[in-house]
């Protein structure tokens, strides 16, 4: 769930999906849903000479089980409350164990 | 429409089922259910490189190691025809019960599984079995 | 998995996990990503342009699916795939 809202946190903003066959998609993130499957707007492909494929694709779908690596800039990640956000998903998992919370 | 759907209205129709390992399979669609698990009757398989072939009566596929089906395109209107006519059945039957619509959802408005009237007009082949494509290897 | 929806009727690029690249129109799809594709071509790149093979009627599984792209069909129609010379996508690995 964290990962999910995180994503949801960069809508709108430009990111770079690397995929498992080694194409890199940058566009701007409009959907990410329960599976992380990403919709890019505006795409470019990195290296368009080695990979031309999606030349006449202005947006696409990407299936969350093919992304390798999501790249995006430094700024667009508020760092803090991200692990703010950790610390209670490992609190709210430790308190459903029973485990001690301190 | 759905892909099950789809997959329901090929119901005795030729159909190609090619595998993730790029054997296909030739034959008719005899049943489905909603994994996609399928048999085929009068079958013809192709290995992955093309080369060679065989023969069988009937064999059973799990949805899980298919890639694609490749269907009659006559069978897409078909099943279109066969849904918006057992919407139109539902929505007739869910009136006459209830006395006119803006009630709850029905439940039994659903219906059963399509009538499988007798195909009209024989489907066409899907085409010589296999295109000998064999990928990764 | 609603942002497939806003293609359904369009002429759509999908991409397999095997490196295949095929378009055709979405008529339907579900959660699983499994999708129906009418009037399918596959475009096989090729280092000697990229040749078109008509496919017909196809239901995917979603497993094998790893891009569903819009096309541009003004774009597509402007370019000149005999002149496009690439090798074909790898498959999925990892």
């Amino acid at each position: 769930m964290l990962f999910f809202s995180f994503f949801k946190t960069l809508t709108d903003q430009v990111i770079t999906v690397e995929l498992k066959n080694d194409l890199c998609i940058t566009g701007t993130l409009k959907s990410v849903d329960q599976f992380l499957n990403i919709r890019l707007d505006g795409i470019t492909v990195e290296d368009p000479e080695r990979h031309p494929h999606m030349m006449a694709v202005k947006n696409c779908f990407i299936r969350g089980s093919v992304v390798r690596y999501v790249r995006m800039g430094a700024r667009s990640v508020d760092t803090t409350l991200l692990e703010d956000a950790t610390r209670r998903g490992e609190f709210m998992v430790r308190v459903l164990k029973g485990l001690r919370v301190d | 429409m759905l892909p099950l759907t789809l997959l329901n209205a090929a119901q005795g129709k030729p159909m190609l089922v090619e595998l993730k390992n790029g054997v296909t399979f030739n034959g008719h669609l005899v049943e489905c259910d909603n994994f996609m698990n399928v048999t085929l009757r009068e079958v013809y398989q192709t290995s992955a490189d093309g080369e060679r072939f065989w023969k069988m009566k009937e064999v059973f596929i799990k949805g899980n190691i298919i890639k694609y089906f490749r269907i009659a395109d006559a069978i897409l209107d078909s099943a279109f025809e066969q849904q918006e006519k057992n919407r139109a059945a539902a929505k007739t039957r869910g009136q006459s019960a209830r006395g006119g619509r803006g009630g709850p959802a029905q439940r039994g408005a659903r219906g059963g599984p399509p009538a499988r009237g007798t195909p009209s007009g024989r489907g066409r082949g899907t085409g010589p079995p296999g295109r000998a494509r064999g990928r990764g290897q | 998995m609603s942002a497939v929806e806003a293609y359904v009727d369009h002429t759509v690029q999908v991409i397999l996990y095997d490196g295949r690249v095929i378009v055709g129109k979405l008529r339907g799809y579900d959660p699983r990503t499994n999708l129906i594709l009418s009037d399918c071509v596959e475009r096989e790149y090729s280092l000697e342009g990229v040749e078109m093979v008509p496919l017909g009627l196809y239901m995917i599984k979603g497993d094998n699916v790893a891009i569903i792209g819009e096309m541009d069909e003004d774009k597509d129609g402007s370019i000149d795939y005999t002149e496009i010379k690439a090798e074909p996508l790898g498959e999925i690995r990892l």
